[in-house]
C-alpha cells in the first residue's frame, strides 16, 4: 500500500470509528488544535448523513421528533456506512435496518413508515415510461382478451404493511395527530406510483392486490380472471377483473399491453 | 504506484502525462447554482441569470421531476455540471459505474464544462460524502495527474477542478496547495475552478495570506469562480454555504478579477436557501464589480 493510500485509510478510519492514529500526521493550526480541526470532519460526516435521512424521511422525522430521529439516524449511519457515491441512495436500507435493529424492531410501524416513504421517494425519480391509454384496449377483439398481458409502469411498486403505518402517514402529512400504532390482522396492501411528477399510493383490496402481483409477473388476463373466480364469486370474476384493469389504466400505472 | 510514476522519464510516463487538448471553456457571464427551491420561479419567470451550475449527482437519477426540470432549464440557459463524488484524489480504484453515469448525464445536458473538486470522498468501498483533504506530496500529485488523465479520457473532455475548503494540513506536504493545483493543471490539462470563498476559508484556517494563494495560481488556467458564504467559529472557519458572501470574500473577488480577468462567476448557496430575489442581488453584485474592475467584462461571449 502506498503512503498516500495508507494515510487515506487512517483518515477515513478516524472518521468512521473515532480512531486517532491519523492525528499524528496532522498539524495544529496557528489558532487551533488538530483534534478540533479534524473534529470538523468527524462531526460533518454524521450530521450530513442524518440530514440527508431527514430529507428522505420527513414524516418519520416528524413522527419520532428531532432527538429520537437523530439518535436513530446516527445508529443507522454507524451500522450501514454509505457505499454509493450518490447520497440519494444512502437511506435505501433504512426500512430493513428498522425491521431488524433493536430497539426499533420492537415498533414495527417505524419500518413500515420508512418503507412507505422510501417507496414514494423511489416513485418520484423512477424511470419514465409510456402510459397505456384506454383507447389502446379497443384495438383488441373480445376473443383476444384472455391472452392479453400487461406491463406495469416503471414507477409502480407494491408494498405490504403489517401495521397501520399508512394511516399514520396520512395523519402526519395533514399535520394531524397520528393514531396509536397498531398491528393489522391482514396486511395493508399498497400500490405506489407516480402521476405526472407526484408520487401517489392507494390501498388495494386483497383480491386486486393478488391480481396485480400476478399481472405484473406476466400472467395473461384469462388466467387472472380464473384466479379471481377461485377467490370470490365466480360469475362476477371477469367483470371484477375488467373493473380492476380499468382502474389501473385510468390511474396510469400500466405501460403496455400485448396479445401473445 | 504504477510503473510510469517510478520511471518519470520513460515513454510511458510521457504518454501518461499528455495533457488533453481542449479549447478553453467560454466566458458565460454571471450565474447561480440551480436549487430545487427555485425551479418554479425560474421556469415561471425569466430571471436575469446568465447561466446555471447544477449538482451532477442530483440528476444522476432514473427519471422524474428533477430530470424533466433540468431539460427545461437546459433549453433556456447555458448549464455547467458540478459534481461532488468524483473523488479524483482517492487511492481507491476508479468507479467506472459513476463515471458512466456522469458521462450519460453530460450527453443529455451538453454542459459547457464538467467540474468537481480536488479531494477524495472515501476508500475501501465507503463514501463519506465529504470533500476530504489531501497531503500536497509528489506522490499524491503523480496519482491525481494520472487519475485526471483517466477521467478525461473516459469522459472525452478536459475537466475542471475546484480548490476545496480545508480544516487541516498534513505534516508530510512537500508543496503548497497552489503549487499542487498549478502543477496538476499544467501536467493533466485540467482547468481550474477558483473558489474565492474556499481560498479565504483555507487561508484563515492555515494562517497564510489568501493573496499568496491567488498569486500562485496561473492566470490562464482559471475558467470559473465560486462565491459563497461560510460560518466563522473564531479559531477556524467552516465552509457551510449557508450565509451571504461576506465583505472580505467580495474584496478577494476584486483581486481575483484583477489577476484572472473575465471569468465565469456564480453564487453557490447550499443551505438556508433564501428566495431567488435575494440571491439575484448577489449575482448582480458579481456582475457590477466585474464591470467596474474590468470594463466590458460583463458581457458573455456569443
Amino acid at each position: 500500500m502506498s503512503d498516500f493510500a495508507r494515510q487515506q485509510a487512517d483518515f477515513q478510519r478516524g472518521i468512521l470509528t473515532g480512531d486517532d492514529t491519523v492525528l499524528a500526521e496532522i498539524q495544529d493550526s496557528p489558532r487551533e488544535k488538530r483534534e478540533t480541526l479534524y473534529g470538523v470532519y468527524r462531526y460533518a460526516y454524521g450530521s450530513r448523513l442524518v440530514e440527508a435521512m431527514r430529507n428522505d424521511h420527513e414524516l418519520l422525522h416528524r413522527y419520532l421528533g428531532d432527538e429520537m430521529f437523530d439518535e436513530m439516524g446516527h445508529a443507522y449511519v454507524k451500522a450501514r456506512p454509505s457505499e454509493h457515491p450518490n447520497l440519494r441512495w444512502f437511506s435505501q436500507g433504512l426500512p430493513e435496518f428498522l425491521k431488524t435493529a433493536a430497539p426499533y424492531c420492537n415498533h414495527p410501524e417505524l419500518s413500515d413508515l420508512a418503507a412507505l416513504e422510501k417507496a414514494l421517494n423511489d416513485a418520484f425519480d423512477a424511470a419514465e415510461g409510456a402510459v397505456l391509454e384506454l383507447a389502446a384496449m379497443a384495438a383488441f377483439a373480445p376473443e383476444a382478451w384472455p391472452d392479453l398481458k400487461f406491463g406495469p409502469h416503471p414507477t409502480a411498486a407494491r408494498l405490504d404493511l403489517s401495521t397501520n403505518a399508512a394511516t399514520i402517514w396520512l395523519a402526519l402529512k395533514n399535520d394531524e395527530t397520528p393514531p396509536d400504532a397498531a398491528a393489522l390482522e391482514q396486511p395493508s396492501r399498497l400500490l405506489v406510483w407516480r402521476e405526472g411528477v407526484t408520487p401517489m399510493f392507494r390501498e388495494l383490496l386483497t383480491e386486486e392486490a393478488m391480481m396485480w402481483d400476478e399481472a405484473a409477473n406476466g400472467i395473461p388476463f384469462g388466467v387472472l380472471c380464473e384466479m379471481l373466480a377461485t377467490y370470490d364469486d365466480p360469475d362476477g370474476a371477469a367483470a371484477r377483473g375488467a373493473g380492476y384493469l380499468h382502474g389501473w389504466i385510468t390511474s396510469g400505472i400500466l405501460t403496455a399491453v400485448s396479445a401473445e | 504506484m504504477n510503473v510510469a510514476s517510478r520511471l518519470p522519464h520513460s515513454p510511458a510516463a510521457a504518454r501518461a502525462e499528455r495533457p488533453v487538448e481542449s479549447a478553453k471553456p467560454p466566458f458565460l457571464g454571471f450565474g447561480l447554482g440551480l436549487r430545487a427551491q427555485h425551479y418554479d420561479e425560474i421556469l415561471g419567470g425569466n430571471p436575469p441569470i446568465d447561466w446555471f451550475e447544477v449538482i451532477s449527482e442530483n440528476y444522476m437519477l432514473p427519471g422524474g421531476q428533477p430530470l424533466r426540470t433540468l431539460d427545461r432549464i437546459c433549453e433556456r440557459y447555458p448549464v455547467v455540471m458540478h459534481g461532488v463524488s468524483l473523488s479524483i484524489a482517492s487511492t481507491a480504484p476508479p468507479n467506472f459505474e459513476y463515471l458512466q453515469g456522469l458521462k450519460n448525464l453530460a450527453k443529455r445536458v451538453e454542459p459547457k464544462w464538467v467540474s468537481d473538486h480536488l479531494c477524495w470522498t472515501g476508500v475501501h468501498g465507503k463514501n463519506l460524502h465529504d470533500l476530504l483533504p489531501i497531503p500536497y506530496t509528489n506522490e499524491a500529485l503523480d496519482h491525481v495527474v494520472r487519475r485526471v488523465q483517466l477521467v478525461q479520457d473516459f469522459l472525452g473532455r478536459a475537466i475542471v477542478l475546484e480548490n476545496v475548503s480545508t480544516y487541516i494540513q498534513f505534516n508530510n506536504s512537500e508543496m503548497t496547495e497552489w503549487e499542487f493545483l498549478s502543477e496538476l493543471s499544467r501536467r493533466s490539462g485540467c482547468w481550474l475552478l477558483f473558489d474565492v470563498n474556499n481560498v479565504y476559508v483555507s487561508a484563515f484556517n492555515h494562517g497564510y495570506d489568501p493573496m499568496t494563494f491567488l498569486n500562485g495560481i496561473p492566470a490562464d488556467r482559471v475558467v470559473q469562480f465560486h462565491m459563497a458564504g461560510h460560518s466563522h467559529m473564531g479559531t477556524h472557519i467552516i465552509d457551510t454555504h449557508d450565509h451571504p458572501v461576506c465583505e472580505d470574500v467580495w474584496d478577494l473577488y476584486v483581486a481575483a478579477i484583477k489577476r484572472f480577468g473575465r471569468v465565469s462567476t456564480m453564487i453557490e448557496r447550499d443551505d438556508n436557501i433564501p428566495p431567488l430575489d435575494e440571491l439575484l442581488l448577489e449575482v448582480n453584485r458579481t456582475r457590477e464589480i466585474a464591470e467596474r474592475v474590468l470594463p466590458q467584462a460583463g458581457k458573455p461571449a456569443g
